[in-house]
């Protein structure tokens, strides 16, 4: 005949300990799966803007990053933007700078683009277009979701590339040309793929797409 | 033992990339804003740490403390602010860095000026008694290297006389004094000795803080001339 035993209050507790751990560890399994699970993905079509004209919605894997642009502080950078903007070079062009909260950078068109992608040479490409001139000298605070042109370490060499800072980056003042700012979904550039011990990302996430609100 | 090593490589491992402005902009490490909210522009960075740059590790500078810092800052921007933002741009000077011990290939200097990098880097504890004038005199250097072809190096060398002759560089001669000469006879100092480059920046720092004797003979007199004009070529408002 088998004998009953009756669990102790112990063995009871850490049972209970045992299945809370097992649903804890599912439950987090299923939630760092899914990177956008708590990003807010905004729609430009149901936010009204002061200059539809120049905001720009880049479409990333965890939703809509809404830039306003600003013509009237860096007119040829914006002009350069929103002409491969138009022409949707920027689609399936790889962020292969990305520094963890501090920078993300894209826009090599000749050797980012998905499918095509040279490692060796990624950040060093060009649009076709030929550099413009840096435009420095206005005022400008670089503050959290600052956009701007990405160039050598040269001044006159901005081309298709370009940078979004995720932190504030005053020295940056002066040193680069902005050219508009996130003013809806900066999480959603939080999320973008970086790798911990390089800025160069192999494998990297890519710009869904890049349209202006207004054609 | 091992644990401790396993722990300590791979928190080194797994430590995130940085971002580091200062580097990417400036190619210096381990600097640290002290300001940047100055009337003129300029940014001013100072040592965390001790830092080596330039070719072969050459060139070595190291961290001060906060109450000299904060002292000598107020000295350095005073001096400094004397230069408009316009002109500052023209011979491309944007940062300043301070540190203390600074030496290039074991031999102290009080700066050094990369207007490549748009950069001076500023020995603070160089030479107390003079510091001020030096501060001008690095900032020459700057100057120079933005405008070699105004600063010319043999049109200046004919304004001494004929059987004189600069050593090959700064740092090849013992002529290093830099007490103001009563009786200059061509040159301010005897630093001014050493090189052409480094004469004209001795005049120029004499220029601009002060210190020329009340009768200079003609040799530097035509010297302190081709400096002012050609100041006035770079930037027409610029004051003396």
């Amino acid at each position: 005949m088998i004998k009953k035993i009756k669990a102790s209050k112990s063995e009871k507790i850490i049972f209970i300990f045992l299945i809370s751990l097992a649903i804890f560890s599912l439950g987090s399994f299923f939630l760092i799966k899914n990177k956008c699970l708590f990003v807010k993905n905004y729609d430009p079509q149901k936010i009204s803007f002061d200059d539809p004209k120049n905001i720009a919605i880049l479409n990333v894997e965890c939703g809509n990053v809404i830039i306003e642009l600003y013509p009237d502080i860096s007119p040829k950078a914006v002009t350069r933007f929103k002409t491969l903007v138009s022409s949707r070079a920027y689609d399936d062009i790889a962020f292969h700078r990305v520094i963890k909260d501090s920078l993300v950078q894209a826009g090599d068109l000749e050797f980012g683009k998905k499918g095509n992608l040279d490692y060796g040479k990624i950040g060093t490409g060009k649009s076709g277009l030929g550099t413009i001139n840096s435009e420095i000298d206005a005022p400008f605070n670089f503050v959290r979701g600052s956009v701007g042109l990405a160039r050598t370490q040269k001044l006159n060499t901005e081309d298709s590339q370009f940078f979004i800072i995720l932190k504030d980056e005053p020295l940056y003042e002066t040193e680069f040309t902005p050219i508009g700012k996130v003013i809806y979904g900066i999480d959603a550039l939080e999320k973008i793929k970086y790798l911990n011990k390089s800025q160069y990302v192999l494998r990297p996430d890519f710009i869904i797409s890049l349209r202006m609100l207004v054609n | 033992m091992k644990l401790i090593k396993l722990i300590l490589s791979s928190l080194l491992i797994f430590s995130q990339t940085q971002a580091n402005t200062i580097y990417d902009l400036i190619k210096i490490p381990n600097l640290e804003i002290y300001n940047l909210e100055t009337k003129n522009k300029l940014r001013y960075l100072y040592a965390k740490q001790p830092f080596t740059i330039g070719v072969d590790n050459n060139i070595n500078c190291f961290k001060s403390l906060k109450k000299d810092l904060d002292e000598k800052y107020l000295i350095i921007e005073k001096n400094l602010n004397r230069y408009s933002q316009n002109f500052l741009k023209k011979i491309n000077l944007k940062y300043i860095v301070l540190c203390e011990d600074l030496s290039i290939s074991g031999i102290n200097t009080a700066g050094i000026p990369d207007n490549i990098m748009k950069t001076l880097i500023l020995d603070i504890k160089f030479n107390q008694k003079y510091f001020e004038r030096v501060i001008h005199h690095e900032v020459f250097h700057i100057i120079h290297d933005s405008y070699k072809d105004i600063f010319d190096e043999k049109v200046w060398s004919k304004f001494n006389i004929e059987a004189f002759k600069y050593a090959e560089c700064s740092t090849c001669t013992k002529k290093v004094g830099l007490d103001t000469n009563l009786n200059p006879n061509g040159f301010i100092t005897e630093y001014s000795q050493s090189t052409a480059s480094e004469d004209m920046a001795e005049v120029f720092s004499h220029l601009m803080y002060g210190g020329f004797p009340e009768n200079v003979d003609p040799i530097l007199e035509k010297k302190i001339n081709f400096i002012k004009s050609n100041l006035l070529k770079i930037d027409k408002n610029f004051l003396l």
